[in-house]
């Protein structure tokens, strides 16, 4: 079948055959946007998040039939090093990534989150950001989720 | 050949295997257990030198865009190994920390490390010999600059955009290496003062930054070949059992199924995407045969005190029951159980086998091991196996053997094409090699004065180093402890007249070996939950009562008293509980590194929430102080996680739980508010970093609930029902 | 034997095999009327409503159940103000419309939480059928409009094709199969929706 939606901004098609296979594989292997990763394929990690119509999807349990029509976005979408979404430049100056492995989906959660909630609380972040990190980088991630709405709010 | 080039070879042939190193050598003589014990005590202060090549010139190389690309044979995973050898290369060469670009070596460039990464020694052994190499280079390059340029070597400057300057003239390196194919090595130069750095002891952005911001490609995971195919593997999902009578019927009509592959022991299905493989691959049936019946109560009492292979691996003075002297006798229990990597990047690996060679692409800790495996497997030559590592998903001690290289290179060659095959998560779960539990017996006469006459701590645990591949099997033979279950395991305490330490050696059903900090976070929790327990029967600030029995003779302990004494200023730390919180303290030294924590705590809802953690930690030279403060960082994260939350289960050969969620880990809203880290300088070279910080979080938490309950927890994950 | 020991041999064989069928008959009727009380319209419907199928998106608390101990939903996963998660993440970031095989998550149309005056977490079912027929607590429905959201919202449905978890292992289904079910709510509520006693 053919499943056409926009992805980062461009328009895309793929063919498959099932279409019941998890939107993280069209986007890892077909599309070759490995930026969105696999942690454990049951939504329990997060490492697979990116967004859908803004709102956030764990792709591995998002089939790709449910793509059609769709806004899709990614890590590499998000910003670009000449252009970085304020979640990226927020991460950058901290300096959070340890093994890095986690960190788009975590990126894709709170750039989610702040498209809702511009001034998130500690407690707004306990409650929202509920991914995985085993180097546990959480620390540096409360303050750059801080800084992240502080530079999206000068921004607009 | 130079004389410098000769005396480079002699060194290294001297020093055979690197973890063990130094003694080994000396243990290879030894049989009786003091020197046996003298061995263990150096292990732990002593750290093997790097044993692979330090030719500059495999490791250092000018990339036609006139940079510097740094070969790392050490891998990283996050522990911040790459941007600490980038400070160290920059350093010496004289030129900008971002001139360097630093990849992972390739195992056809020859930087191959006969070891492995791990034992958080990385950037410590690498100190002197990297600085070393590229301070080589850095002359090489103005030796062949000034005969180009046609003047005086010491009228050469190095700009820091990778020219030289003189005479008047700037060249490139790239034009001075180029058409270059034979180098004379000069005698290693002096290297720089550390009141002259400029990149080592500051807090350099890391080198890998920017990739893990935006997504960049370099996991094992994403690594891709044209024309690939995706293999799954079936996994045992019972433990001691034996799989037979494989039923691939089904399995084989699956849609995109390529070959189910059954060879070397496994059975694996090669399909068009990852998809389609993990569908066929749960078609597969088969037959177990358990060995025997395994539920968690048998191995709790298998890891038990007293049951085992027993070696003394401290000894001083009188066992605590023999002490003449007047006065009780106190004794306590603590258990820790079965532990799980969970590392975010499953295993796997991808394989390109063509023409009786093969080239992996593999998130692996052991590099060199790793193409040995393959090679043996396959029946071709290590040479003809190129293994070109990738950044980690977490390593945390998992890939410290990674066999699965093994299957995805047979499907290669089974079906003609590159190979993709990961493991699922549960796979991941149920085929660990866990951290083992323990089982623990404190014990210690008090005088009625109130003094501690004596302390022993006994310790049963499952292996950590023994059978891993990377210890030889003479090492179980000559150390008999397990050196990495027994780590913070001794008694640090040295003005206790009387202290030893045991260790039971247990054999368990499944897989368990290196889990970061190995035994040190489990020892330290029995060890400084008791002394705790101690410090509250006597009638003492435990603090005080810690630096009271810790000698000033020892460098080594000295050190340990000065963590101490900063961590207890710095969180200004009180005995008393206020406003429903306390605090909780515990210090611990791994592998040369003494670290203290405090820890403050309140219940909430039943439940133990971390306020506020104080450490103090001295690494030595902290090459980057940022780096070294989010290893501290992650360890009371990844600490926290593993003494409230995680535990493994094993019912009716089963183990698990197999996911993320059932196996319950710390998030963001289990995060301290203030994690405040201070670094000291005890000693003048850099030390372990990744694992040390991590000992001393479980007994301190546990000693904050102490307080504020009444209740000695002495159980990991620590719950309060 | 004599003639009237025969007689009263065969009489007594008679009264023991009368008593003995008649004990039958009364076994019979009572399980016939057990097999009545059990079998009710209302015994079924309710039946399924106490499943934890159901009840576990309809809890007391302020965070779904889920699995078959009813466990509190994993990740701290909560309400949120609509009954849809929160700001960061909904119900709908990882539930679809439909199960997913690949992850073991389940899914329907318009997965969310019932409301709090829904809850039927440790409630009676007979408390829970006087809550459901309440419209001040229903969300202003009529007996049809119940009777309609009880048989063909997929959501409900949803617990009669609960697909499989993350183990590979099919979600146990309510004891009443989904027709049978369906019925069971067109003969009670047309039946005037009599909630009995207990």
């Amino acid at each position: 079948m053919k499943i056409s939606f926009n992805i980062n901004g461009q328009g895309q098609s793929v063919d498959i055959e099932d279409g019941n296979t998890p939107l993280l594989w069209v986007v890892r292997d077909i599309l070759d946007l490995k930026g969105t990763k696999f942690g454990c394929g049951k939504a329990a990690c997060g490492a697979c998040t990116l967004h859908v119509n803004n709102e956030a999807v764990r792709s591995c349990s998002f089939p790709v039939k449910f793509a059609e029509g769709k806004d899709i976005i990614t890590i590499e979408g998000l910003g670009t090093t000449e252009n970085p979404h304020p979640v990226q430049q927020a991460w950058t100056e901290f300096v959070v990534p340890q093994c890095g492995y986690c960190q788009p989906g975590f990126m894709m959660a709170t750039a989610a989150l702040l498209n809702k909630n511009k001034l998130p609380t500690d407690e707004d972040i306990d409650n929202n950001i509920i991914n995985i990190c085993r180097c546990g980088t959480y620390y540096r991630m409360r303050k750059a989720i801080h800084r992240a709405a502080e530079i999206s709010n000068s921004n607009s | 050949m130079s004389e410098t080039k000769k005396k480079g070879l002699s060194r290294r042939k001297f020093i055979k295997y690197t973890g063990i190193g130094v003694g080994l050598i000396l243990g290879g003589c030894l049989a009786l257990n003091p020197l046996r014990r003298k061995l263990f005590e150096s292990l732990e202060t002593k750290l093997s030198p790097y044993s692979g090549d330090t030719s500059p010139l495999i490791w250092l190389q000018v990339s036609p865009e006139n940079q510097i690309i740094l070969h790392s044979s050490k891998v990283e995973m996050g522990q911040g190994t790459f941007t600490g050898l980038a400070q160290l290369a920059a350093e010496e060469l004289e030129i900008d920390f971002d001139q360097i670009t630093v990849v992972h070596a390739a195992t056809d460039t020859g930087n191959i490390d006969p070891f492995a990464t791990g034992g958080s020694i990385s950037v410590a052994v690498l100190y002197i010999p990297l600085r070393e190499m590229a301070a080589t280079i850095r002359e090489m390059l103005k030796i062949r600059a000034a005969e180009m340029l046609a003047v005086n070597a010491s009228e050469l400057t190095i700009q820091a955009d990778c020219h030289i300057s003189g005479g008047g003239k700037t060249i490139s390196f790239g034009e001075i290496v180029e058409g270059v194919t034979e180098w004379d090595i000069p005698e290693t130069p002096a290297l720089k003062d550390a009141a002259t750095f400029k990149y080592i002891g500051k807090p350099m952005k890391r080198v890998d930054l920017e990739d893990k911001v935006f997504g960049v490609p370099i996991f094992g995971m994403d690594a891709a070949y044209p024309d690939m195919l995706y293999g799954s593997v079936v996994r045992s999902r019972l433990v001691d059992a034996k799989m037979s009578n494989f039923d691939v019927s089904e399995a084989e009509k699956m849609p995109g199924v390529v070959k189910i592959v059954q060879e070397n022991g496994f059975v694996g299905v090669v399909a068009k995407s990852h998809a389609q493989a993990e569908m066929a691959r749960r078609k597969i049936k088969f037959d177990y045969t358990p060995n025997q019946k395994w539920n968690l109560a048998e191995i709790n009492k298998a890891i038990t005190v007293g049951n085992g292979k027993k070696t003394v691996f401290q000894k001083n003075g009188k066992a605590v029951a023999d002490i003449g002297a007047a006065g009780e006798i106190v004794k306590m229990e603590f258990r820790t159980p079965i532990g799980a990597h969970a590392q975010i990047e499953p295993n796997g690996a991808v394989a390109n086998y063509k023409d009786g060679k093969v080239e992996l692409k593999i998130s692996t800790q052991v590099v060199d091991l790793t193409r040995s495996e393959v090679a043996k497997a396959l029946g071709i030559k290590a040479e003809d196996v190129n293994i070109i590592p990738t950044f980690l998903g977490g390593g945390f001690g998992r890939r410290l053997h990674t066999p699965n290289a093994i299957q995805a290179a047979i499907m290669s060659r089974a079906v003609g094409k590159p190979i993709k095959s990961f493991f699922t998560r549960k796979q991941e779960f149920q085929n660990d090699t866990f951290r083992p539990p323990t089982h623990h017996i404190m014990q210690a006469k008090i005088a009625p004065s109130g003094d501690i006459l004596g302390l022993e701590h006994a310790t049963a645990s499952g292996d950590t180093l023994f059978n891993s591949p990377l210890a030889p099997s003479v090492v179980a033979a000559i150390l008999r402890a397990d050196i990495g279950s027994i780590r913070g395991g001794s008694i640090n305490y040295d003005g206790i007249p009387d202290h030893r330490a045991t260790y039971y050696h247990v054999d368990l059903p499944f897989a368990t070996s290196f889990w970061r900090s190995l035994g040190l976070l489990a020892n330290t929790f029995a060890i400084e939950s008791f002394m705790d327990e101690l410090a509250l029967k006597t009638n003492q600030n435990p603090i005080e009562m810690r630096l009271k029995y810790i000698k000033d003779e020892n460098p080594y302990r000295v050190r340990l008293k000065k963590v101490i004494e900063v961590c207890a200023e710095k969180s200004a730390y009180s005995d008393t509980v206020s406003a429903g919180r306390a605090m909780g303290f515990a210090a611990s030294i791994d592998v040369g590194s003494p670290c203290a924590h405090v820890v403050e705590v309140s219940i909430v809802n039943n439940q133990i929430k971390i306020h506020k953690v104080t450490v103090a930690f001295d690494c030595g030279i902290a090459v980057n102080p940022d780096q070294v403060k989010a290893q501290v960082e992650g360890c009371v994260c990844m600490g926290i996680s593993a003494v409230l939350f995680e535990k493994m289960d094993l019912k009716d050969n089963k183990l698990y739980p197999t996911i993320y969620g059932p196996y319950k880990m710390a998030m963001m809203k289990d995060t301290p508010k203030e994690i405040d880290v201070h670094l000291i300088q005890g000693v003048d070279k850099p030390l372990p970093v990744g694992e040390p910080p991590l000992g001393p979080i479980g007994a301190a938490i546990g000693n904050a609930v102490r307080r504020l309950t009444g209740k000695r927890l002495t159980e990991l994950p620590l719950s309060l029902g | 034997m004599t003639k009237s020991k025969l007689i009263s041999s065969l009489l007594l064989s008679f009264i023991v095999l009368l008593i003995l069928g008649f004990s039958n008959l009364a076994e019979a009727e009572n399980k016939e009327s057990k097999q009545v009380l059990e079998e009710t319209p209302f015994d079924k419907v309710m039946a399924v409503v106490t499943h934890k199928r159901c009840v576990n998106c309809h809890p007391a608390g302020n965070a779904p159940l889920q699995g078959e101990d009813s466990h509190l939903h994993y990740f701290n996963i909560q309400r949120g103000p609509d009954n849809q998660g929160l700001a960061g993440y909904t119900c709908k970031t990882c539930h679809t419309t439909e199960n997913n095989d690949f992850s073991g998550v389940p899914g329907a149309p318009h997965w969310g939480l019932a409301p709090s005056i829904m809850a039927w977490q440790g409630k009676t079912r007979v408390e829970i059928a006087n809550q459901m027929m309440n419209p001040a607590k229903n969300g202003g429905k009529s007996p049809e409009e119940i009777l309609k959201h009880l048989t063909e919202d997929k959501l409900v449905l949803w617990a009669f094709d609960p697909g499989i978890n993350s183990e590979g292992i099919e979600r146990e289904k309510p004891p009443i199969p989904k027709e049978e079910f369906i019925k069971a709510v067109k003969d009670w509520i047309g039946n005037g929706a009599v909630i009995p006693n207990k």
